[in-house]
């Protein structure tokens, strides 16, 4: 069931295997969430010069938002690639038992993480070359209402994600 | 000296030329993605089926096989659309710029948010309470 390097099995037990693995993809998703809330942010809502004093709100949104292009490009397909990994543990031990006990709004939601989550990928050439080009102001609209979007994906992948263990992670 | 004069805008040329180029490829495999993602889940059209229950892998769609677990086919939906909208990205870059400059920039943003809603009818099935 699924794949698993049988060196591994060893020294840690198939249950241990898996945790490490989620909890990879768990810690890269929050990464990702990180840059692509501070880039969206300073997208949307731009920090003018001489706004008055800087609170939490204003230093959130004050990043170089091009600085963080590459690294959103990497986190998400790296982050992918985990999430599709560990995706056939989930088949076969999370997603019966969802459905055996009828959370179908559940699996309908995590159905749609992993939609969105392929879509993005298609996003990220086109997303990397508007922040390759920061300062040409053609880019400037798609720009920023791309980084919204992938946001909003990241956002709702996240919840979804992180609902989905609440419902059956780990212990379960 | 003459050389190197001549060499500098003869590389500016080259690195425009590949980068307008991967720009039109970008656009177009941007656009594509969410319109050929949504066909395929709808149409249940995956480049393979993976079986986790036993590792196998068949091409095309393929049914769960009794009593050997079930059949996943979104790593076969990915890479379809993966595939298609690069061959189209891939065509883009042979067309004329003047056609390329037409595309509205925003279409890269506003079709994957067109897509929801389709993928949220497409999965009407685990709507229900």
């Amino acid at each position: 069931m699924g794949i698993i390097p049988e060196v591994l099995l060893d020294y840690i037990t198939v249950n241990t295997y898996w945790s490490i693995l989620f909890t990879i993809h768990a810690l890269l998703a929050v990464a990702l969430l990180g840059a692509l809330s501070h880039q969206a942010l300073s997208v949307a809502m731009p920090v003018r010069a001489g706004a008055g004093p800087a609170g939490f709100v204003t230093r959130f949104r004050a990043v170089h938002g091009a600085s963080y292009a590459a690294a959103v490009c990497v986190l998400w397909i790296v982050t992918f690639f985990f999430g599709a990994w560990i995706y056939t543990k989930y088949r076969m031990y999370v997603r019966i038992p969802i459905e055996q006990e009828g959370f179908w709004k559940t699996q309908g939601f995590f159905e749609m993480k992993e939609h969105l989550a392929s879509i993005g990928l298609g996003l990220l050439p086109i997303y990397w070359l508007f922040w390759k080009n920061a300062r040409d102001p053609q880019y400037d609209s798609a720009r920023k209402w791309l980084t919204v979007t992938l946001a909003g994906f990241c956002w709702f992948i996240f919840l979804t994600g992180h609902i989905v263990n609440n419902v059956r992670g780990f212990g379960s | 000296m003459s050389t190197t004069t001549q060499a500098a805008p003869a590389t500016r040329s080259a690195s425009l030329a590949s980068w307008v180029a991967f720009r039109n490829f970008a656009i177009v495999f941007a656009i594509a993605t969410p319109i050929i993602y949504v066909i395929c889940e709808m149409r249940n059209w995956p480049l393979f089926t993976y079986h986790p229950g036993t590792n196998r892998v068949d091409l095309g769609w393929a049914a769960a096989v009794r009593d050997q677990g079930p059949a996943m086919y979104w790593y076969g939906w990915t890479a379809s659309t993966l595939l298609v909208a690069g061959l189209l990205g891939l065509a883009a870059v042979k067309l004329p710029e003047s056609i390329v400059k037409k595309i509205p920039l925003s279409l890269v943003w506003i079709v994957p948010l067109a897509a929801i809603p389709i993928l949220v009818y497409a999965l009407r099935f685990f709507w229900r309470w």
